[in-house]
Formats: C-alpha cells, structure tokens, sequence
C-alpha cells in the first residue's frame, strides 16, 4: 500500500470509526428516548379514554335500568313465567323488544329467566330485528356477545316487580372497532374475536400476542414493527374478553424519527467530509516531503550517484524532515567526498603506475597520457556526459597496463618478434584486465583495457568481438591508441607523419576502426595538422613524433595488421 | 289552521307487516282536510237523568297492537267481549272507577267478556303494550251517541222532559248543558269544547 494511502487511513480511519460508533450510539438513545416518550404517551391517551369510556358505561347503565323498569316488559315477563313454552308468549315478548330497541337505539336486546336461562331476544340484522333462536343461544354474562356474524358489547340489568326478580334484560350495540379512535383488538380468552389494525390478519394477531401476559401493557413485533398491546378497560369486561389496543410504536416514532435520522445524517456527512478533508490535509504535509525525499532516493538507486537535498524551510514545512534530510545530505557529502577521494586515489596511482609502465620504455614515454587526452577529446567531440568522458579518460590511461606482465626484452625488442612474443604481446589486454579486477571501483575500466584492441571487422584480439559488440570506449580508446603509436616512434621503426597516421586510419575505418569515431576524430586534428606551431603549443609530446616518417601499416611485423 | 297537539293518540303503522318492526314508516298526510274531524268524531254525547237503559253487546277487538275501535259508547249494563286477533298476547285491562277488570293474558283466537254495570268513562289499556288504549264510555241510558266529523249529532226518541245534557271529549272533559226536551220537534243544542288556546270543537 502506499505510504500516501496508509497514512490517510490512519488518520482518518479512528476518527471516521469513532464518529460512526458516537452516532450511531446517540441516534439509538434518541430512538430509545423517543420511543420512551411515545410510550408514555399512548398509555396516558389510553388511561383517559379508558376514563370516559368508565364514565359512559355508568351513563349507559342508568339508562339501561330504567329500561328494565318498563311496565309492558315486566308483564310480558310474568307472561313467560306463566307460559313458558307458548311461542305466542315468545313472539309477544319479541314485539315488546322490538319496541324498546326502537326507543334505545340499541342493536341486541335479550331477557333471561332469573335463573340465567335466554327465553327471548332480538338483533339487529340489516333494517330488521329478527328474533334469537333460544336453543343456540348461550347465556350472556357481561362484556361481550358473539353471534355467528358480529360480536355485541352488552350490558344487563335485572327485571324486578316489587321485589321479585322476574329475569334480566341484556341489551348490546353492535361492537365495531373503528368506533375506536385507535386500533385495537377485542380477544375472548386469548383468541382475537375482531381487530382493527390495519394489514395484519387475525390468526397473525393472535400468535403475536399469545406471548403477553393476561390483562396489562405488552409490547410486541407484527411483521417487523414493534407495537404496544394496552388494555382500553379500567374494570375487566368479565367474561373472558378483553379489549386492548394495538398501536404501532414505530410508526408513532416514524416521523420524528425520519427529522432525527435526517439530521444525523446531514451532520453526520458534514463532520465525515471535515474529518476527510482534516486527515488528507494532514497526511500530505506529513507525506509530501517524505514522498519528495524517497522519490530522490529511488532516483538515486537507479544512478548510483548520492543526491542532495533541498532542506530550506520553503520546500520542506515539517522541522523533523528537514532535519532528516539535512543529516542525509551531509552523510552524502560525507560518502561522495570520501568515494572521490579514494577514486581519485586510485586513479592517481594507476596513473603513475602507467606513467612509470611508459618510461619503462623511452620509445613509449607517456604514451598512456596521450592516448587518454585523445580519447578524452573524442569523447567529448562525440556529445557523451562527463560522467562517461571521465569513464573514458580513466580507461584510456590505464589500457595498457598489462603490459607490465611482459617481459622487457619483449617488449623492447628491435628486431623482429617470434610467434611466441607476438603471442605473448597479444596477452596484455587479457593481463591488464585481471590486474585491475581486483581493485573495487574499477569494474567500468575494465572492458576499455581488455577491448581496446578488439578491431570493428572482428579481427582484433583477445576475443575477435565485431562492431558494437566492443563498448564506445574501448573503440575510442582503440583509435587514439593506433595514432600515437603511428605517430610515435618505435625500436623497430621511426615515426609517422600525422597526416600520413590520419591517412591510414581513415583508410582503416570500417574494418580496423570503428567509422564513426575515425571521421570524428579527424575533425579534431583538422585545425592541428593546418597550423603545425599550434600544435607545438598545446601538446609537447605530439611534437617529438612530428618527424617521425615510418609508417606502421603494413609491417611484416605485425601479421594481423593491428596496431600497437 | 295550525294545529298545536294533536289529541289523537292513533299511531299510524305501515299496514304491511305490523310485526317487522324497525322499518320506517312515513306517516300519511290525513286524508280529511279537518284535521280536527278525529276529535270531534270522538265527542261522546249523552242524557243524565233517570232513563230506561238497553244493554247492548260491545266488540273491542285487539289488532295490530290496537284496540278496535278505540271508543265504545254502551248503556250500562252492557257487555263487552275483548277477542284478541294479533298473534301475540294482550292483557286487557283498566283502572277506572266505574270497572275495575285485569282479563290477564290471552293469545290469539281467545276471547273474554265484561260486563259493565255502572255508569262512567272506563280507560281499557293493555298491561303488555303500553300504547294500546281505547276508552268506553258507559251511559246512564240508551240515548247516547257520537258527534260525527263534522260535529253534528243526534239524539232520537227522547222523551219529553228536562234533561241534563252532556258532551265529553277524552282531552277536554265534561260539559253539561240543561235542555228541555218538546213533543214532536227537535231541539238544538251547541256545545263548545275547547282544546287548545286556538283550536276547538264545536259539537251541534
């Protein structure tokens, strides 16, 4: 993962995470207090309801007793008690009901023997009052009547003459829920007779609420909603029935809920946005300069080379950055400046180690040093970067130090030379490049003095490479290399005029010498061979070969036609 | 005419289905433009005075939860028979001075007799429907009647003499007026009887 990336999760991550747990734990006390509150409040609404609906029940019993003191009625009783099994006294008895239901209003009207026996009754069905059928009829004791299709609230009073109960009238309205201002359900001993509450069968009803206890507040899930089951009577009904309502806890939340939910939310995206805005803010100026730094240092695993930082208090805001990289700059000068030394070091002893290799050998006299300034000179002619002309400079100084493995009578030698030290001569490549393996630091010399006699046909040696298969420098160096040894003079033969030197490597170019290189080099001697005092006055050693006649090329002596 | 109360206490019911209660009923405009023919048909006119009495038979029927007619007028002496035509029971009874009777329950098809042996207004009611009444007048004598709807009765045969006149309505009471009776010729006597501040009867 990115540094960039984890240090933001990191910053905003906890913040993010403590925020979400803060609301969503205050969102569920507000849930909880509201619905509290919601709670309360239904239980009071239902207190006074259950209240007035008490205090019409007194009003309806005292109306209903003045019922039962009806002359007509407490005769038609005496006639059923006198002809208990005459249908006449029945039907005289149903007229009567039907008249008092006309003056009550009421849907449902029963008399009963006095000892609890139904003998007569009327309901309501449609327009018309149609008698009871007394064999199907199961004694009414209070509350509530369920007929095969309605359920009637009922209520009864004694039939008394003088002070002889003559039986007890019973009359009811036809029970219907919606006349309740809230939904509610009317259960008969457990089991739900009606219900008002809207989208819920009944048989669902009553599996939801076969969990509450017998009369008391209850609170109960419906098809996911949480709902709070309250009794809507002081005074049990008796019987067995109950009345309760059923009101949606969630849906008398809902719409506080919905503002509540919607400002935590709004408040909730902002300070989420803040904390985004806060934690990238404060990643980047932690990552920014870090970044800036790794990203030099990456570049720096790649070159090689030690960077330098810039650690003003511009670039880098944070002090404990800046002071990061102004110690690593320092530890850098440090090494560069420590690297260098030992380079420049080595350098130099190589150097003298080749200067002491060429005055070995008058005729070869700071050979190294020249062959090094040429190669210099077309290397830079060539556009290459200092760092690589500072390559070729080094290599070209120290290409022929192999032959300190070979023997000065070899080497020195003025007539002609055997196979064998021919063979030996060719050695010195081979010799150089195992003398300089062992200095660290010395890696990139290396193919410049093995190569530098590898020619651009392949017909060099020690391995015969072709073309660009042998590096620039060693081909550079193998350039500047036959030149001044042409033009130098040697035991076996004088020098060569430059011109002449120049003629035979431009001759050679393509099969000997690499033909880019030749027609470069030639460009830079062109103002030298034009103005031969000038070249007296930059290079005091290109002077003694000034005279030098003999040319190399050609030589019985050197059967491969290579140049030393 | 704007009629204040109406006296009469005649309930009108759909005639379709006496026993189906519950269906509204409109009631009917009446069909006499009077609307006070009722009252004065029901303005019982008779003589005091020692008079030969000719019992007669009386029928009061109970019909659909009602006493028919609602008005008998008989000498004393006469008997009255309450059949009981609905199909459910009456209890026939009454109160009044002059008879006192409970006939106590009889359904449908039974019948029972009263006979009334003193003079005066008896009011018949029903001990199961408290609606249902009628009133018989029972009269010193034979000469009794009624006022028609227009007002208008007639005394025939009366015997020659003095006599106490008297005319009663239900609402508005007793009014006696002195009338002395000639041979051979008719005498006219008007009666006044107020029931209202601005309604009254006026009986010929």
């Amino acid at each position: 993962m990115r540094f960039a990336t984890r240090t933001f999760l990191w910053s905003f991550g906890p913040i993010a995470l403590l925020m979400f747990g803060s609301f969503w734990n205050v969102e569920k006390l507000v849930q909880l207090t509201v619905r509290d509150g919601i709670r309360t409040s239904l239980r009071h609404t239902q207190e006074s309801i259950a209240y007035v609906r008490a205090r019409s029940e007194v009003q309806n019993s005292r109306f209903l007793r003045m019922a039962g003191e009806n002359a007509s009625l407490k005769a038609g009783m005496q006639l059923l008690r006198a002809e208990p099994r005459n249908p006449e006294a029945r039907l005289t008895v149903e007229d009567q009901l039907r008249e008092i239901s006309e003056t009550l209003g009421v849907d449902f009207l029963l008399v009963s023997s006095p000892d609890g026996k139904p003998q007569a009754g009327v309901m309501r069905i449609g327009e018309q009052f149609v008698k009871m059928d007394m064999a199907r009829i199961q004694p009414p004791r209070g509350g509530f009547f369920t007929s095969e299709s309605d359920v009637y609230q009922i209520a009864s009073t004694p039939i008394n003459q003088a002070e002889e109960n003559l039986g007890t009238l019973t009359v009811g309205e036809r029970f219907a829920l919606s006349g309740l201002n809230t939904p509610a359900v009317l259960l008969h001993g457990g089991k739900v007779l009606k219900s008002s509450v809207p989208g819920y069968p009944e048989p669902a009803i009553e599996a939801a609420l076969s969990g509450c206890p017998a009369n008391g507040e209850c609170e109960l899930k419906l098809g996911g909603e949480n709902y709070l089951l309250l009794p809507m009577q002081n005074a049990p009904l008796g019987n067995g029935y109950e009345l309760r309502s059923l009101q949606s806890l969630d849906s008398a939340a809902r719409p506080l809920q919905r503002v509540l939910q919607n400002v935590f939310l709004i408040t909730g995206l902002g300070t989420l946005l803040a904390a985004i805005i806060l934690a990238v803010l404060c990643s980047r100026s932690i990552v920014r300069p870090i970044a800036g730094v790794v990203a030099r240092l990456r570049e720096t695993e790649k070159t090689g080379l030690l960077p330098e930082f810039q650690s003003d208090s511009n670039t880098i805001a944070v002090h404990e950055i800046r002071q990061l990289t102004e110690s690593f700059n320092a530890a850098g000068r440090a090494i560069r400046d420590a690297r260098d030394n030992l380079h420049g070091a080595y350098v130099e002893f190589i150097g003298s180690l080749a200067h002491a290799l060429d005055a070995r050998d008058r005729y070869t006299a700071g050979h190294s040093r020249r062959v090094s300034d040429y190669s210099c000179a077309i290397a830079r002619a060539l556009g290459l970067a200092d760092d690589t002309v500072e390559e070729v400079r080094i290599g070209a100084l120290l290409h022929d130090i192999g032959k300190i493995g070979i023997a000065d009578s070899v080497l020195q030698k003025s007539g002609k030379l055997t196979g064998e030290e021919w063979a030996l001569i060719q050695q010195h490549p081979t010799i150089g490049r195992r003398i300089l393996e062992s200095v660290s630091g010395f890696h990139v010399y290396l193919p410049t003095v093995e190569l530098h006699h590898e020619n651009w046909n392949g017909t060099g040696y020690p391995f015969g490479l072709q073309g660009e298969a042998v590096p620039l420098a060693a081909r550079i160096v193998h350039v500047a290399d036959a030149y001044d040894a042409m033009t130098s003079s040697r035991p076996y033969r004088s020098a060569m005029n430059r011109e002449d030197a120049l003629r035979i490597l431009q001759q050679n170019a393509g099969t000997q010498f690499d033909p880019a290189i030749v027609p470069v080099f030639a460009g830079l001697l062109a103002p030298e061979l034009k103005s031969p005092a000038a070249v007296e006055d930059t290079d005091a050693a290109l002077r003694s070969i000034r005279n030098l006649n003999s040319a190399i090329i050609g030589e019985p002596r050197r059967p491969e036609g290579a140049l030393a | 005419m704007i009629v204040e109360r109406r006296l009469t206490k005649a309930k009108v019911t759909a005639a379709a289905n006496t026993y189906a209660r519950g269906i509204a009923v409109e009631l009917h405009s009446d069909a006499s433009p009077d609307v006070l023919a009722f009252e004065r048909s029901h303005v019982v006119i008779y003589l005091e005075g020692a008079l030969p009495s000719k019992p007669a038979a009386g029928v009061m029927e109970q019909k659909d939860r009602r006493f028919t007619p609602d008005l008998l007028v008989l000498p004393v002496g006469s008997t009255v028979s309450f059949p009981n035509l609905d199909p459910i029971f009456h209890n026939v009874f009454s109160l009044s001075k002059p008879k006192e009777f409970d006939l106590g329950n009889y359904p449908k098809g039974h019948t029972r007799t009263v006979t009334f042996s003193k003079p005066g207004v008896v009011f018949v009611n029903c001990h199961l429907h408290a609606n249902m009444a009628a009133v018989i007048v029972i009269t010193p004598n034979q000469w009794n009647t009624r006022a028609d709807e227009t007002g208008n009765f007639r005394l025939a045969d009366v015997p020659p003499g003095a006599y106490t006149i008297v005319a009663w309505h239900k609402a508005a009471g007793f009014f006696r007026q002195q009338v002395t009776v000639s041979e051979n010729g008719s005498t006219p006597v008007s009666f006044f009887i107020p029931l209202a501040s601005d309604t009254s009867l006026a009986a010929r």
